[in-house]
């Protein structure tokens, strides 16, 4: 009996004894978290649906932070410089990003920045004092793991990732406390003439992209976005964006070396203020004011000298794309040229075409879509633009032509069931309509475009579907191929909006709809843009295009040559050349206009290795691929080819990175590092730059306070069990 | 059979212990950030007489880097709070603080105030549409908010919008008002909208600083 009591003594005790250990245990687990999430700290847990985070994120700034009543930490600044070297029609352009830490930790710095999609970016150069390191491309698992073994070695270390195809990343790698490290990467592009003029354009901005189902991507204000982006679409395949925005903070500085090689009629810049130099030093300074005419330079036609253009203020915020403009003295009707550069028994070749200007307008009846986006992302001065354009789009239409509008922003709907043909009522109507409309909610392009397609168009009319957007949506893929499905034989044409669209999308949609593109970055543009799309609309300038070249030479086309081009658009044709014959090289172009044969024969003028047609070949190829893949083409088999053409050309893609790495380690053993994102600039007036977010308005005490009281509890019941239960005084008393 | 008894006494008295010094420490903690959101109110309330009798610069304590922008009275009855300038952790927990992203309260656009629902506005719960919420600047100028919008929001997906055509008062804190735990994604956010300065103040009206700040984006130049 008195064995069986002691043996259920035992057992209870063990209980209470392994429970309060337990307990006990729990709550040192719950502990670190408790202060781990004070307010006022950066939390990546919070921003994240848990799975996406790699562990090291997790651990590392969780704990590495200190608690809350910590000063708030100087955020990371990235400086950004342009240089470019305009040639012709290639522009090289280096970007150089230092990344200076002003805290007292080691940091690793991340940011996600923008380029134009079609930017060959293949080289990377990390100056780390004195010395230059040189980056190297690899396959990205590759690439990031040398950068991370470099990381946890203490080393400095650079990487070039491309998280879509016209955003990318850098991750600079132990920056030391109250110093800085600069990186450069640099691309090519080609700028060929659209409607009468060169445009380069340097993407500074990111409207956040939206993602349907999942809001805006992350968090636009994440501190982590660009970590968890990759985590999330490569773990989870899940697609978000690696942004993270905030007012206008960063800074830029643009140098720019123009040699057209052509005598220039104007040069300016759209948005920014200028200062432009002659290659003869004479200064010609953009007069003070703020005037969008005070921003152009006049040049005395016949002047073919080169330019050197900078910005008026040497560090502008960057919240706005920067688009320099030039246009010919001459402006020939037809302008044709092919490049060739040779490379071993290889010939890249690049062919540039602006076709014949359209006189006449067409006398086709057409039945247009209008799509308009009054999603979130365009409140400010972009709605106002994109009404100002859908109005002009409505006064255009001629009567005996049918129209439609579609406003979309998280749901869709239509001014009219179906098209209505044009009338003083009609357009009375949608003007009242377009002056309602409101920008507010989130970008589910699809209900739309669905909505758009729905309806058969009604006999003998050209169906034409004009999508006026910013195109900050994630599921760019999705949309563009529900486009190249539904198109048929209708056409669409995208209006991009405000100071930084998605080019990409605009440009991808434009390509699927067998349409064309235009930019309204300003209010004042709206009127000269619309005309520009009007004339495309109203006839394309070339169709049933094809290229000859001489002799028995195969070629490689980069990306297929497009079925219609339109008045202003330039054809630009990248392909790779075995065969080619030594003399007599020119190249046949053949299509119809109205109907009539057309047929030119273009000269191949060969130039220096330097010029960089094999890199630009290589960056339209992948982008073909990648277009391939995402129209149910094999992904496996599009991610080797890819992958062997970067590799091969030394351009990055989505699955090949730049990554730079120093020898001698910097931090020294022992010393921990923490991660940041440097915030990349919203545009001006768009939502993000005139917003706040939230601050983390809650404290650890209730928590604390409960784990203290049951601590207490714990105690208590510890406590019971020994000195009140009645064979305590027994035993103890036989002692 | 005795010495495995008293080992297991020992554990058990080590394990009793130990959970009481954690529960020590934990109410300590918890009893500190009460104490500090108290106290803190109390020295920023001295300062703020100060900043009222002409001294813009004066800090509550001598190594602070923040400064009492206003004085805020969410309901009648209540003590007011003193809003502390800038978001940050640290200002936090000693006040309400204001986003100064955005207007101060009674200028022509949106003023943000964020707090703490454990402390100082764990009162915004009680707030009702239509009551009132009263703002002193330094300067004496006084205005009155009418509350107008009370919502709860996701922070990560929403963001405060700063511009708007008359002053406007936006109260942020945590949500929900009984959650244990920090660092959720709900905010509750209370809108009120300006009925205009009440004397005894200097009269001024609000919105007469609007040069501080621009009113919206620049828009196209």
């Amino acid at each position: 009996m008195a064995a069986t009591h002691f043996r259920q003594h035992v057992s209870w005790e063990r209980i209470t004894n392994w429970s309060g250990l337990l307990i006990l245990l729990s709550l040192a687990l719950v502990w670190p978290a408790a202060f781990a999430v004070e307010p006022g700290e950066e939390l990546p847990a919070r921003e994240l649906r848990a799975p996406e985070l790699p562990a090291r994120v997790q651990s590392g700034s969780l704990l590495l932070k200190s608690a809350s009543d910590a000063p708030a930490v100087e955020a990371m600044r990235v400086h950004t410089g342009f240089r470019a070297e305009v040639t012709g029609n290639i522009a090289r352009v280096q970007v150089s990003q230092q990344f200076t830490n002003p805290s007292d930790d080691w940091v690793e710095g991340l940011y996600v920045f923008p380029l134009s999609a079609d930017s060959a970016v293949d080289e990377l150069l990390m100056h780390v004092g004195e010395r230059v390191i040189r980056g190297d491309i690899q396959p990205r698992d590759k690439a990031r793991a040398a950068y991370e073994t470099a990381r946890s070695e203490g080393r400095r270390a650079s990487l070039v990732d491309q998280e879509r195809p016209n955003m990318f990343t850098t991750s600079v790698a132990n920056i030391a406390p109250h110093s800085s490290i600069t990186v450069e990467i640099a691309y090519l592009e080609t700028i060929a003439r659209r409607d009468g003029r060169y445009t380069l354009r340097l993407p500074l901005a990111i409207t956040p992209r939206y993602n349907p189902g999942f809001g805006t991507g992350t968090d636009p204000a994440s501190p982590m976005a660009a970590r968890l982006a990759h985590a999330a679409s490569s773990v989870l395949g899940v697609n978000v964006t690696p942004e993270r925005v905030t007012s206008p903070q960063q800074q830029v500085s643009i140098d720019i070396q123009l040699a057209p090689g052509f005598p220039l009629q104007t040069v300016e810049s759209l948005h920014h203020q200028i200062a432009t130099t002659s290659d003869d030093r004479a200064v010609s300074e953009v007069p003070a004011g703020d005037s969008l005419a005070s921003r152009s330079v006049r040049i005395p036609s016949g002047d073919s000298l080169g330019r050197h253009i900078s910005l008026k203020e040497s560090d502008l915020p960057a919240d706005r794309d920067f688009e320099l403009v030039w246009t010919p003295a001459v402006m020939p009707d037809v302008q044709a040229a092919v490049f060739a550069e040779h490379a071993g028994a290889e010939t890249y070749a690049m062919l540039m075409l602006t076709p014949p200007q359209q006189q006449s307008r067409s006398v086709e009846r057409r039945e247009v879509e209008f799509i308009i986006d009054t999603s979130g992302s365009m409140e400010g001065p972009s709605i106002e633009q994109a009404r100002a354009a859908l109005q002009m789009g409505v006064d255009r239409l001629s009567s005996g032509d049918r129209f439609n509008i579609i406003r979309f922003s998280n749901t869709a709907s239509s001014l009219y069931e179906e098209p209505q043909p044009v009338s003083e009522a009609s357009r009375a109507l949608a003007s009242h309509f377009i002056a309602s409309l409101r920008a507010a909610g989130g970008t589910e392009m699809q209900p739309p475009l669905e909505l758009a397609f729905a309806t058969a168009p009604t006999d003998g009319l050209l169906r034409q579907i004009v999508f006026i957007t910013d195109g900050s949506v994630g599921n760019e893929a999705q949309i563009i191929s529900l486009i190249r499905k539904n198109i048929g034989d209708a056409r669409l044409f995208t209006v991009g909006i405000g100071g930084s669209p998605n080019a990409f999308f605009l440009q991808e949609a434009a390509t699927a709809g067998r349409g064309s593109y235009t930019y309204i970055a300003e209010r004042e543009q709206v009127r000269a843009r619309m005309e520009d799309l009007f004339r495309k609309i109203e006839s394309p300038a070339l169709v049933d295009l094809s290229v000859q070249w001489p002799g028995s030479a195969k070629s490689e086309l980069a990306a297929p040559v497009p079925g219609d081009l339109y008045a202003g658009d330039p054809l630009v044709v990248l392909a790779r050349v075995t065969g080619l014959p030594a003399a007599n090289q020119a190249l046949t172009l053949s299509g119809r206009t109205h109907g009539i044969a057309w047929v030119q024969q273009i000269p191949i003028v060969s130039v220096t290795q330097q010029a960089g047609i094999a890199k630009l070949w290589a960056r339209e190829r992948i982008g073909a691929l990648v277009r391939q893949r995402n129209f149910g083409g094999d992904a496996a088999e599009a991610q080797a080819a890819i992958t062997e053409i970067s590799l091969q050309h030394h351009v990055v893609s989505e699955f090949t990175s730049l990554v730079a790495v120093d020898d001698s380690p910097a931090r020294p053993p022992g010393v921990v590092d923490r991660s940041e994102q440097a915030p990349t600039s919203a545009p001006a007036g768009s939502y993000w730059a005139n917003t706040t977010g939230f601050a983390k308005t809650a404290t650890a005490a209730p928590l604390t306070l409960l784990i203290g009281l049951a601590c207490f509890a714990v105690a208590a019941l510890l406590y019971f069990p020994i000195y009140l239960r009645p064979g305590h005084a027994r035993r103890f008393g036989s002692m | 059979m005795w010495r495995q008894a008293h080992h297991r006494q020992r554990a058990h008295f080590v394990t009793m212990a130990v959970a009481l010094a954690v529960g020590l420490v934990c109410l300590g903690h918890s009893g500190w950030i009460y104490t500090k959101a108290f106290i803190a109110q109390q020295l920023i309330g001295a300062t703020w007489q100060r900043v009222q009798a002409g001294q813009i610069d004066a800090k509550p304590w001598s190594w602070a880097d923040t400064r009492p922008v206003a004085k805020l009275t969410l309901a009648h009855g209540l003590r007011a709070l003193l809003v502390l300038e800038g978001s940050s952790g640290r200002n936090l927990a000693f006040g309400p603080v204001h986003d100064p992203a955005s207007v101060l309260p009674g200028q022509l656009g949106n003023s943000v105030i964020e707090g703490h629902r454990d402390t100082h506005f764990s009162a915004l719960r009680d707030l009702r549409l239509g009551d009132r919420v009263g703002i002193e600047l330094p300067d004496g100028r006084r205005a009155s908010f009418a509350v107008a919008h009370l919502q709860v929001v996701d922070s990560r997906r929403s963001r405060i919008v700063l511009d708007s055509e008359a002053p406007r008062l936006t109260l942020v804190t945590c949500y929900p008002f009984d959650a244990i735990r920090p660092g959720g994604p709900l905010r509750y956010v209370v809108t009120a909208d300006w009925i205009g300065p009440t004397p005894p103040g200097r009269g001024g009206s609000p919105g007469d600083k609007r040069g501080e700040r621009t009113s919206g984006p620049t828009g196209p130049t």
